[in-house]
């Protein structure tokens, strides 16, 4: 049954380019491309800014090789192939924010080799969040964009205007919690591929927009009826996938996915900030605090209790590994994070993606696995 | 009764009649294979090939198409079987059919046309776990077909050609384009088409076998699938495994359409 209740988001996700290009004739103000999640946006939308983060195509491409490795991600590869096509040509900025050394060089081949770059900013937030000195460093680092943020408009941004859009952002990442909670009942009313929907586009929509288009969805939905069997309720864990197809070919053979941990998910909005009188402070500490991607999960993981927490607070009955080929970071904390959940009743599917998906063999993969959890009243 | 099982492979269709028996002096005994039916479609489309195998495993069997209580599919194509009462996975139905032959059996080793796969399979034949080889065609039948056809050998030369070697030539089988490439090389190089022909086998063995320690090897090990037919292959396998023995059915390629036939009767109760 198709309500419509998500079709706001889903037209978002598929027109992104054409929502920014109108943005940024209604508002005339400047969109920046962001690379990673750890981008403090609230600086971005209190200079007045758009911040659409870059996310792939997932069609085939032939126009990275000269600039990054093979073994490269697929989305540093996809993520490159948008900004050197000129999907992205209406984004005057481009940022990244320090994860993986793979993104890094994708970023610096994009704001090498993207002509309609105008400026961009390389904000080097530490990898090690667990240092007693990394939320000094970050502190550090935040302002300092700050500061290259105003010397770029020519306008200063005071704490005034940073307490706005950080509240603004935080409203934004509490009603996709509240959005997400609700699929912890049993036959929840909320698809994961909706879910997916609000939460991938919340990173590249006006947050004001996208906060009000949440609260008419979250009002809406007491009152919805999917009438749809959740079957076997799945977590999927992985990096930046927002491959639709795949995750609706996962609703479409006897599952729902309830829960992830994603930086398309949950990874992105899951913590809000804390009240400071320092709004530098707040941010900074905000990105230090979040659920930790593999890259800043040392020398504790403490990324494999939060799974298993969310896969628990969830009713999880299993878990699927979307693995990005060749993501190192996350390729390492796999055998340890699958043991941790399958000593722990999560048991695990493990699929390798790539920029274009063989939806066939998964999903005979996927039928499999529901098989062995399933399959009991076969025999 | 009677009931169906059909393996819609990538290359060919296989059907499995089986008859519900009753024997008393014997309780174990409870299903009987009434008819094994092998199909190479050819130009058919899917939908066609499956109606043409059924039809004709029926007619060769003397059974009536209303006598058969239900049909299950599997395979690559199984969606297209489009009279089957119900399909099930390559894994749950392979796992189910070699636990039947083989009671012992929990390790599972399917290498067909297109696929490769490790399975491991509980006392019930319910596959409790399973890995497969991902997008390219080494580690399944189709790759060792190819590199026959590089040596212009039949695939029955090809796996007798590769016993006649016990020389160890290290080859790449991630991609059957370079792997091809590579038998190229050897064959200009006069390396004998023996030890060409075990290099493959081994190098499709070992990949395999990466695949089956994923799941772990434990009990019985029992390889299913056309690649069982291959003489060369089973003796690279149990040498990538360190097993000494694998458990190989007289008709490997059926296992999983019998797997099938199975579930549909017991599904019956």
């Amino acid at each position: 049954m198709n309500d419509g209740l998500f079709d706001q988001f889903k037209t978002w996700y598929e027109k992104r380019h054409d929502y920014a290009r109108d943005w940024k004739a209604r508002t005339g103000g400047q969109v920046v491309a962001t690379m990673c999640t750890y981008t403090p946006e609230e600086l971005l939308i209190a200079a007045g800014m758009l911040p659409v983060r870059v996310l792939g195509a997932h069609e085939p491409q032939n126009v990275t090789e000269p600039h990054i490795f093979g073994m490269f991600c697929p989305f540093c590869r996809d993520s490159l192939a948008q900004g050197l096509l000129g999907r992205f040509d209406y984004a005057e900025g481009v940022t990244l924010t320090q994860s993986c050394i793979q993104y890094r060089q994708a970023f610096n081949s994009w704001r090498m080799h993207v002509p309609t770059v105008t400026w961009d900013y390389y904000l080097p937030m530490p990898n090690d969040v667990q240092s007693p000195h990394a939320r000094k460093a970050h502190h550090a680092e935040v302002q300092a964009f700050r500061e290259f943020l105003e010397a770029l408009t020519g306008k200063k941004i005071t704490d005034e205007m940073l307490q706005e859009s950080i509240a603004v952002v935080d409203e934004n990442r509490r009603l996709l919690r509240e959005l997400f909670d609700l699929r912890k009942v049993a036959d929840p009313q909320v698809t994961g591929v909706e879910a997916l929907y609000a939460s991938l586009t919340a990173q590249f929509i006006d947050k004001r927009e996208h906060n009000e288009q949440l609260k008419k969805v979250l009002a809406a939905l007491p009152n919805r009826n999917l009438n749809r069997p959740e079957g076997v309720r799945f977590m999927t864990i992985g990096s930046e996938n927002d491959d639709i197809a795949f995750m609706a070919m996962i609703e479409s053979v006897g599952g729902t996915i309830v829960i992830d941990d994603q930086c398309s998910g949950t990874r992105y909005f899951w913590n809000e900030s804390l009240p400071e009188a320092d709004p530098i402070k707040a941010i900074a500490d905000r990105y230090c605090d979040r659920p930790a991607c593999p890259t800043k999960d040392y020398p504790n993981h403490t990324r494999f209790d939060h799974v298993l927490g969310l896969a628990k607070d969830y009713n999880a009955r299993a878990a699927i590994f979307l693995q990005q080929k060749f993501c190192d970071p996350h390729e390492g904390d796999y055998p340890d994070l699958k043991r941790h959940l399958e000593d722990n009743g999560i048991p695990t599917l493990f699929l390798e993606f790539d920029i274009t998906n063989p939806i066939g063999p998964f999903r005979i993969r996927v039928e499999a696995f529901l098989e062995t959890l399933t399959e009991d009243e076969l025999f | 009764m009677i009931t169906a099982g059909i393996d819609m492979g990538s290359r060919s269709v296989k059907v499995v009649l089986l008859e519900q028996i009753n024997v008393d002096s014997a309780p174990q005994l409870q299903y009987a294979v009434k008819k094994a039916h092998l199909m190479m479609p050819g130009e058919l489309d899917a939908d066609q090939a499956a109606e043409r195998a059924f039809s004709e495993a029926l007619a060769a069997a003397g059974v009536a198409r209303d006598d058969v209580k239900s049909v299950f599919a599997t395979g690559a194509g199984r969606k297209q079987v489009a009279f089957a009462t119900e399909g099930v996975t390559e894994m749950t139905a392979g796992a189910k059919g070699a636990v039947y032959m083989y009671p012992n059996a929990r390790t599972v080793v399917d290498v067909g046309a297109e696929e490769g796969r490790g399975i491991k399979t509980d006392a019930e034949g319910k596959a409790v776990d399973f890995a497969g080889n991902e997008k390219c065609a080494a580690g399944a039948g189709s790759f060792a077909e190819a590199m026959s056809r590089a040596l212009q050998l039949t695939l029955a030369e090809f796996g007798e050609a590769s016993l006649k070697s016990d020389r160890t030539i290290p080859m790449n089988a991630q991609c059957t384009v370079f792997a091809e490439s590579e038998v190229v090389s050897l064959i200009h190089s006069s390396t004998p088409k023996e030890d060409i022909a075990k290099a493959v086998l081994d190098a499709v063995a070992s990949r395999v076998c990466a695949m089956v320690r994923r799941v772990g090897i434990e009990g019985e090990v029992v390889l299913i699938g056309g690649m069982a037919h291959n003489p060369g292959f089973v003796k690279s396998l149990k040498g990538a495994m360190g097993v000494d023995a694998v458990s190989l059915p007289d008709l490997p390629e059926f296992v999983s359409a019998l797997g099938c036939a199975l579930i549909a009767a017991e599904r019956q109760h």
